[in-house]
């Protein structure tokens, strides 16, 4: 479940009293210049190493780089809260490292190894910067995000989204419990191994927004996802390995693509349609009509003659017998240079046939056909036209003994199958890029709590 | 502006506000307060324990289109952390507070109780207790409780609009709405509850000037 809305619901034990136990007294590192001290220091009262506060004044508590334990700097006395037993971590950003990451130069303070009872585990930097305030930096080994507290409360839109400056986060990550597994460096709120927290995370492309409550209170958080050069460039180190399913928040990277090739092919498609339009149109038409009796005798004609001025051009033979019923008419067209006796030659048909059985009348075929020669050289032609009508006498409805068919000689064509075989194959880089923009927002959300139904 | 001598260490202690009472005297810590004829001795306050707020009195900047001088400041402490409450000091005199917690800043000013339709609110005056997450309808925006505690005054340095003492408690509850405004109620012991209303604020956007040097640290660019 989505968290219905950001009232509190306290859970948990209050945190347990700070163990009693040595202290230790914390000292200004005096600055050698004119500016003010950037530090404070203190040996840590469990182990003995000098430990330094970098953000004092705003830090509560710091887990000890050299034996792991936490530590209470609320007060002047620095106290321990929690002891650790074991090894100190070795950090992929070691404390204390500085980056300039998106125009601000940040200084890694603090380290959580965060997860859900134990399973998907990711890291939670902490970083600071006096003018700047706090960021977060996290990564699950995929990829690494950059993060701000809000200042505003962000306002809920439809049934399970949110919405913040305008932009809209639908839901990814339906509430769970997180915990803390291990923790170095210092916080400005009071942290320790096995602290709880409710979350629940929002996305839309490049960004994530993260709820999280605590007895205390509830935070939201709004992360960007970084370029894997942005963390190398920062901090010198490699970028993240990737792999696996994209992240949450990881913009798809066919969705532009598809976009822009859609827009190319859109704007080919139209200029297509233009040329056809344009150059592809007949013009012309001379018609000559034939009468016969569909007894299979064959009838001639001419049409024509035609003048045919460029020096490779297309005709359209039409054949219209509006008439015919449960009869077709053969034709055969020789289209015939006057000059060079050169000859062309089409066949076609025009047929229809009609009846009824259980289902209902039915009809099939077209009293219409047109033939198109395409490239015939420039000339003088005459069409002949070989035109045999047959009936179809075995059907108990009437066919017609007589047919009537106008055929049509005009210049120029229009080739359809063309044009679309044309739009197909301009439209196929869009049409795939798409598929893949779509199957990979279905690997995206697969891990989402929400996933199913709708894409995009 | 008056300038006065401490009345514990004779330090001249300059008051810049003509409407405060109190001021910090910056050498012996002592709270000196205004009164008929010049003024007298009210206590002395905690030095402030060590900070790397990019603030400091004299601090300058622009809010709400005028100009303001940070003038004073009292650092509150609760069991889980501490903040800056720094005092601005208005072109026209008025004044705002500048509020500074874990590195997040906001203006707010202080606006008549009276003023308020808000049943939270005028529950609060009444002396009710706030849960985190409680909304309530503050001039037609819908505002919600992100933090309430008690709260003590821990320091404090410059001039203040009382005569503050170490170990001074106070309620304070925190509300923000979904446009970044905030809202901040505050009730001490004997003393009327106090409403303030404000924005949060990036230190850019206060085009701030004589900002702290902190060693290490580039002045960004903005303060320059």
């Amino acid at each position: 479940m989505p968290p219905e809305d950001d009232r509190p619901n306290p859970w948990g034990e209050p945190a347990p009293e700070a163990a009693a136990g040595p202290t230790a007294e914390r000292i200004v590192v005096p600055s050698e210049s004119d500016s003010a001290p950037a530090a404070e220091q203190f040996n840590c009262p469990n182990c003995g190493g000098t430990v330094e506060i970098k953000a004092a004044g705003y830090s509560v508590s710091i887990a000890c780089q050299y034996c792991g334990s936490t530590l209470d700097v609320s007060n002047p006395d620095v106290s321990i809260i929690q002891r650790y037993e074991g090894e100190v971590r070795k950090l992929e950003l070691p404390l204390g490292s500085r980056g300039m990451m998106r125009g601000t130069e940040w200084e890694v303070i603090g380290y959580q190894r965060r997860s859900e009872n134990g399973q998907y585990p990711w890291d939670e930097y902490l970083l600071f910067n006096p003018y700047e305030g706090y960021a977060f930096l996290d990564t699950d080994g995929r990829g690494w995000s950059l993060g701000r507290q809000l200042t505003a409360a962000p306002e809920k839109k439809t049934l399970v989204g949110f919405e913040v400056d305008g932009e809209f986060y639908e839901p990814f990550y339906a509430q769970t419990r997180a915990q803390v597994d291990y923790v170095l460096g210092e916080f400005y709120w009071r942290v320790k191994v096995g602290d709880e927290a409710l979350t629940a995370d929002f996305v839309r492309p490049g960004k994530m927004l993260s709820w999280e409550r605590t007895r205390n209170e509830t935070v939201w958080t709004l992360s960007e996802l970084l370029e894997p050069h942005e963390i190398t460039d920062a901090f010198g180190i490699d970028p993240p390995k990737g792999g696996g399913l994209p992240l949450p928040h990881q913009p798809s990277p066919y969705r532009q693509k598809a976009g822009q090739f859609m827009k190319l092919a859109v704007a080919v498609a139209v200029a297509l349609l233009v040329i056809t339009f344009l150059f592809g149109g007949t013009s012309d038409p001379q018609t000559t009509r034939i009468n016969l009796a569909t007894n299979g005798v064959e009838q001639t004609a001419k049409v024509g003659p035609i003048v045919l001025d460029r020096p490779r051009q297309a005709v359209t033979v039409s054949a219209q017998a509006p008439g015919i019923e449960n009869s077709w008419i053969d034709l055969t067209y020789t289209l015939t240079n006057r000059d060079t006796g050169e000859i062309f030659e089409a066949n076609n048909v025009v047929e229809r046939y009609s009846g009824r059985d259980a289902e209902g009348n039915w009809s099939e075929g077209s009293s219409y056909s047109t033939s198109k020669f395409s490239m015939i050289p420039a000339g003088t032609y005459e069409l002949n036209v070989f035109a045999a009508g047959s009936r179809w006498t075995q059907s108990q409805f009437g066919s017609s003994s007589n047919a009537q068919v106008d055929v049509t000689i005009e210049k120029g064509a229009t080739f359809y199958s063309n044009l679309f075989l044309a739009l197909l194959v301009v439209f196929a880089p869009a049409l795939w890029q798409w598929f893949k923009h779509l199957s990979f927002e279905s690997r995206r959300k697969s891990d989402s709590d929400f996933a199913g139904g709708d894409d995009d | 502006m008056q300038s006065e001598n401490c009345p514990n260490c004779g330090a001249e202690v300059i008051f810049r506000s003509p409407a405060l009472p109190a001021r910090i005297c910056d050498y012996c810590h002592s709270t000196v307060k205004r009164i008929a004829d010049g003024v007298e001795l009210a206590g002395e306050v905690a030095v402030l324990p060590f900070d790397v707020s990019p603030i400091q009195i004299g601090t300058r900047g622009e809010y709400g289109g005028k100009h303001f001088d940070v003038i004073g400041r009292i650092r509150l402490a609760y069991d889980q952390g501490a903040w800056n409450d720094w005092l601005c000091l208005f072109s026209d005199m008025t004044h705002g507070w500048l509020s500074e917690s874990d590195g997040q800043f906001q203006m707010v000013i202080e606006r008549p109780l009276k003023e308020i339709r808000s049943k939270l609110i005028r529950g609060l005056a009444k002396g009710k207790k706030a849960r985190i997450g409680d909304r309530t309808q503050i001039d037609g925006s819908e505002f919600v409780v992100a933090d309430a505690r008690m709260a003590t005054c821990v320091a404090a340095e410059g001039e203040l609009p009382f005569a503050p003492s170490t170990g001074w408690e106070v309620f304070n509850v925190d509300l923000r709405d979904a446009d970044g405004f905030s809202a901040n109620f505050e009730l001490e012991e004997d003393e009327d509850p106090a409403f303030y209303m404000g924005h949060y604020v990036t230190l850019a956007e206060l085009n701030p000037k004589n900002l702290r040097a902190i060693h290490g640290w580039k002045m960004p660019d903005y303060a320059a």
